[in-house]
């Protein structure tokens, strides 16, 4: 089990990290599809916060030999989808832009020959 | 009539874009051209504007494969029967595009220009230690999806009608050379190599740089097991 003081502390924390969630979409810094991946991870630290058990379990599950390690791998395992997912948007970004200044490049021309025969 | 477009991508090729169009117009007469400026950093697009040679201007440097790919928009919009890749540095020789145009017309899908086929004992083959990765690529290719082409990094490639419209909508960006080749055999393309002769560059740089080669290799090799894994094999 995790100690009560870890537990108030991270009850801390994750109110902390809401709070800064919420200001930024709020703010528009943060576009809410994008956020959902940051909200669902800090759900999960709730509830595993909560009901401490549920670690144990977990940890004593997949050989884990102390929960608090448990609670570790789950917070590094979300960053990693998180971080997957950043690249993803990236990618889409990309690809976008590309497509954006093909398109731009086809236009251009057309305009071009249009003036020189008007 | 079969309306051809000869698409050359240009980056930074102020000093050499002049005489590649002036050897398209003396031993190519029956091509149209349209040169893409990549964006480039110097007067490229002046001279272009200059000398009236139909181009297209990016607004942003895409690389080799964004800008070859637009070449392909532009001729799937303008209704071309036949595309060919000529690079704009000087390194091809347009007496050669009427043979992969005779491909074509024989009913190749895809027509390459390829230094290694047949007795053309003359003209650039780069060095021992290229030829070595571009072996190995070829090797990976017929392994990979069973079509043999030796010459998979020739950016001098002629494509009907039916890869122009599917290389419009996908066009490899990182390694465009072997990988459009995987995803044209495994679309059913039939690949076909024309002996050709090739000279060492005028002027500028190679996209490819001969001390990064070997880590070149590695990523080339690596996405185009990714392209085979990823890309749907139609039945021909």
């Amino acid at each position: 089990m995790i100690s009560t003081t870890l537990r108030y502390a991270l009850l801390a924390a994750l109110a902390l990290y809401f709070v800064l969630l919420l200001v930024f979409i709020k703010k528009k810094t943060l576009l809410l599809k994008y956020s959902l991946l940051w909200m669902f991870s800090g759900v999960l630290m709730l509830i595993l916060v909560l009901w401490p058990t549920i670690l144990d379990w977990f940890a004593k599950t997949v050989g884990i030999a102390s929960p608090v390690n448990a609670l570790f791998a789950v917070m590094l395992f979300c960053t990693l989808i998180i971080l997957v997912s950043l690249t993803a948007i990236a990618s889409k970004n990309k690809e976008q832009v590309k497509e954006l200044s093909q398109q731009v490049a086809i236009q251009e021309e057309r305009i071009r020959k249009l003036e020189k025969n008007k | 009539m079969m309306k051809v477009v000869v698409i050359i991508p240009a980056y930074n090729e102020q000093d050499a874009i002049l005489n590649t169009v002036q050897d398209l117009k003396d031993n190519a007469p029956f091509v149209d051209y349209l040169v893409i400026n990549d964006c480039s950093k110097d007067k490229t697009k002046e001279v272009l504007e200059e000398n009236n040679i139909p181009h297209l201007n990016l607004p942003i440097n895409l690389g080799i494969g964004g800008g070859v790919q637009t070449g392909y928009k532009w001729a799937a919009k303008h209704d071309y029967d036949i595309a060919i890749q000529f690079d704009g540095d000087g390194q091809h020789d347009a007496k050669y595009l009427k043979n992969l145009v005779e491909e074509i017309k024989a009913g190749a899908d895809i027509a390459i220009g390829s230094r290694f086929v047949q007795k053309n004992k003359e003209g650039f083959k780069s060095s021992v230690t290229r030829r070595f990765g571009i072996n190995f690529l070829s090797a990976e290719i017929k392994l990979l999806c069973g079509t043999r082409v030796k010459d998979v990094t020739s950016g001098m490639r002629a494509v009907n009608k039916k890869m122009i419209k599917y290389y419009a909508e996908n066009y490899a960006q990182d390694y465009p050379e072997p990988e459009a080749i995987i995803t044209g055999a495994l679309n059913g393309a039939r690949i076909v190599e024309v002996p050709v002769e090739m000279r060492e560059r005028q002027s500028g740089k190679s996209s490819i740089n001969p001390i990064k080669s070997v880590y070149y290799m590695i990523k080339v090799s690596i996405a185009i097991l990714i392209s085979r894994i990823t890309t749907k094999k139609v039945k021909k």
